[in-house]
């Protein structure tokens, strides 16, 4: 029998009993549908993580500390993670080179964090400062919207982050940084006074009595950009700074207020661009290895990926288990239509049929109701997932949603799923069909034929 | 006719030689057929005639690899066909057997044409060949133009030409009737009679009938009277076909 004809018989066989067949089919339907959606949701999960914490920084960051002190201050979600055993190796460049040969890692950059106070004409604001390699800044894919990035060689010149600018504010005519997102001035000027005294440009009443001892240097300094990366956090409300700069000005404050400022135990932080997310944690590891802390928002995201990847399971089971009694509804229904056609066996068989044509005839017949029921499983599936997107996406985002972004989507269907399920549905067709096509082929061809 | 048989009387197209079929129902024993012994020769007709349960439809069945013997053989055409697999007696069959059955047995899901070409189908003969094949033995058996009818949209007698259609148009050797017209009236039987033969002589084919109806035995070259597994009485029909030899294995005994 050529192939073509044994999809034909099984076809009609189908078609002959039709509620049957299509009670079979919806079986297969719901079970298909039921893995789809809840997989589909796991997916949409691990989506709005991923979108709630590329808001809270660059995924893309992993951010090194040393062993002893440093760190702190920067991990803000998941946390930094330890060294196992070695301790007190130093932040140093022939550290930062070492981390740079990581397979993977596309850039390195010494950090140092201050907070100082700037300067434009009658407005001032006091503002995070981030010192980094200035030909570092671009690896990292910082983008400016406007004016240009920091170069190598740069010195007394800064970027701001874009929402730094709106905080400027005149203090004669306020008491604080009244933030409104709109810049009250062009911070793209070439006069720009930088210092660490906080008091800089305010009215004298505020100062306390022995503050006047300490007294801070004022440096000019070269606005030439303002960063995009407008949802994210981790550049938004930051000055960038040439790091050597930010190191002699908080070297010149420890100066002036007489403290300490250790230029040889090596850099307080580091950052390490990592090119592909899915090498942070490799590179994450291998930086602890060489005895340093790290901390990434990828260490967060991949808790709250397990996370998402659990309920996915929990719900895949649900659909799996679904599906499981679609299979034995098809057994069921092969197992009927053979009893039911047990003389029409008999008959092809005494008229020529082939035994492995018989066991074919019903594997496909069993085929197609998984086919079949695929077919319109992922149909259904999408429709079902266009639904949770648009109108149920209010109701169902309240109950998912604790990345703490703006879910857009809730069900999103990866483009091999739906032909996975459509292989797994017949597959299940043919293992559900296995069985009862045995069966079939092995009964007698007379004591089939005698059955009325 | 007559010179074009004797050539061929030299070899039996189907030597069955002392066989007996004996079924096992728990405890019991349920001797179907005790000893039979009998040569058919091509393009004959024989007719087996005998009661309910005297062990017709069994020899028929063993004749055509459905069955195996308990003892004794069955050559046909030279091949010993109790000694086949299923999967040779399945292609013996294939190409030399042709059933038509007592209740027709038509798949009730098929058209009259797809039901004919049915046997067709499991040899992989293309479409285009069978559906001519297919035809040409619709109009042997008078059912042109019955293509699309299914078998419940057909009388009993419609039907049965339907079932002697599908069985001839693989141009077998030989054709096995198994009580073909047990369920239909006498004068539909005539007619199916009548056709069945006429078919079986035109291409000199080899008809095996099986039946309890002593007028069936009328369109038969030799009928082998059958009771409790044992020939009875062979009685053959026309002088034409007198020099027939039959060997009569088994006794009354
Ligand atoms: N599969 C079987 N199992 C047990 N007994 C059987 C079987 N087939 C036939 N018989 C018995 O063998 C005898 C001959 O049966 P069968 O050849 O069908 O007779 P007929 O066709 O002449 O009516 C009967 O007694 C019948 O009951
Ligand atoms: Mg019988």
């Amino acid at each position: 029998m050529n192939n073509l004809d044994i999809l034909g018989l099984s076809m009609r066989n189908l078609l002959r009993r039709k509620t049957r067949s299509i009670l079979a089919v919806t079986g297969v339907i719901i079970g298909i549908c039921a893995i789809i959606a809840t997989l589909s949701i796991g997916f949409g999960l691990q989506e709005s993580f991923r979108a709630s914490l590329e808001q809270w920084g660059n995924l893309h960051l992993v951010t090194v500390y040393p062993t002893s002190g440093g760190g702190g201050g920067y991990a803000v979600v998941g946390g930094g993670s330890g060294p196992q055993d070695k301790k007190n190796v130093k932040l140093d460049e022939k550290a930062l080179n070492a981390m740079e040969k990581i397979n993977g890692v596309s850039g390195v950059s010494p950090r140092e964090d201050t907070y100082l106070t700037f300067g434009i004409g009658k407005y001032i604001a006091s503002i995070s400062v981030i010192g980094v390699r200035p030909d570092m800044i671009e690896k990292f894919n910082y983008e400016v919207q406007e004016g240009r990035n920091l170069h190598a060689g740069d010195k007394n010149v800064l970027v701001f982050g874009n929402q730094t600018p709106g905080t400027f504010y005149n203090p004669r005519k306020s008491w604080g940084s009244s933030y409104s997102g709109k810049p009250v001035v062009d911070v793209i000027t070439d006069k720009i006074v930088v210092t660490a005294d906080w008091n800089y440009g305010q009215p004298q009443r505020n100062l306390p009595t022995d503050a006047n001892k300490v007294v801070y240097k004022e440096y000019t300094f070269k606005g030439v950009g303002i960063l995009a990366n407008a949802e994210n956090y981790e550049t938004a409300y930051n000055v960038y700074i040439p790091i050597d700069v930010v190191r002699k000005i908080n070297e010149d404050k420890a100066k002036a207020e007489k403290q300490r400022y250790d230029k040889t135990s090596g850099y307080r932080q580091a950052m390490v661009f990592v090119d592909n997310i899915e090498d942070v944690k490799r590179v994450s590891d291998t930086i602890r290895e060489m005895g340093f802390q790290t901390s990434s928002m990828n260490d967060a995201l991949e808790t709250m990926q397990n996370q998402a990847r659990m309920i996915q399971m929990i719900l895949g089971g649900i659909g799996a288990i679904s599906l499981l009694v679609a299979a034995l509804g098809i057994t069921n229904t092969m197992i009927m239509s053979i009893y039911e056609r047990t003389k029409e066996i008999g008959v092809m068989k005494v008229i020529g049929a082939n035994l492995p044509d018989i066991r074919k005839l019903f594997l496909v017949e069993a085929a197609i109701i998984g086919f079949v029921g695929g077919l319109a499983g992922i149909g259904l599936s999408y429709l079902l997932s266009l639904l949770m997107n648009t109108a149920l996406l209010p109701a169902l985002s309240s109950i998912l949603n604790s990345g703490g972004g703006e879910v857009t989507r809730i069900s999103i269907i990866p483009l091999w799923l739906p032909l996975a399920a459509l292989g797994f549905s017949t597959a299940i067709g043919v293992l559900s069909g296995y069985s009862p096509a045995r069966r079939a082929m092995n009964m007698s061809a007379l004591e089939s034929l005698r059955n009325e | 006719m007559v010179d074009e048989k004797s050539a061929d009387l030299r070899k039996p197209l189907i030597e069955v030689k002392h066989v007996r079929k004996v079924y096992r129902m728990g405890e019991e024993k349920v001797v179907a057929l005790d000893d039979v012994s009998l040569d058919i020769y091509k393009g004959e007709i024989v007719c087996f005639l005998g009661t309910s349960g005297s062990g017709k439809s069994t020899f028929l069945n063993m004749v055509a690899g459905l069955e195996k013997p308990t003892k004794g053989e069955i050559i046909v055409g030279g091949v010993k066909v109790h000694k086949l697999n299923e999967e040779m007696v399945t292609l013996f069959r294939q190409k030399n057997v042709g059933f038509i059955f007592q209740s027709y047995n038509l798949l009730p899901m098929l058209t009259t044409l797809e039901n004919i070409s049915l046997p067709l189908v499991f040899r992989n003969v293309d479409k285009r060949k069978r559906d001519a094949m297919a035809k040409e033995a619709m109009r042997a058996v008078g059912l042109k133009g019955y293509e699309r009818r299914r078998p419940s949209q057909m009388s009993g007698g419609q039907q049965q030409r339907v079932g002697i259609a599908r069985a001839i148009v693989g141009k077998p050797k030989i054709i096995f009737a198994d009580e073909p017209t047990g369920n239909l009236d006498s004068h539909t039987t005539q007619e199916v009679m009548e056709i069945i033969v006429n078919m079986v002589r035109e291409n000199n084919q080899t008809l095996i009938i099986v039946t309890h109806d002593r007028t069936i035995s009328e369109y038969a070259d030799r009928v082998i009277t059958i009771q409790d597994g044992n020939i009875l009485g062979i009685e053959v029909k026309g002088v034409a076909k007198n020099p027939l030899k039959e060997s009569v294995g088994g006794s009354n005994g």
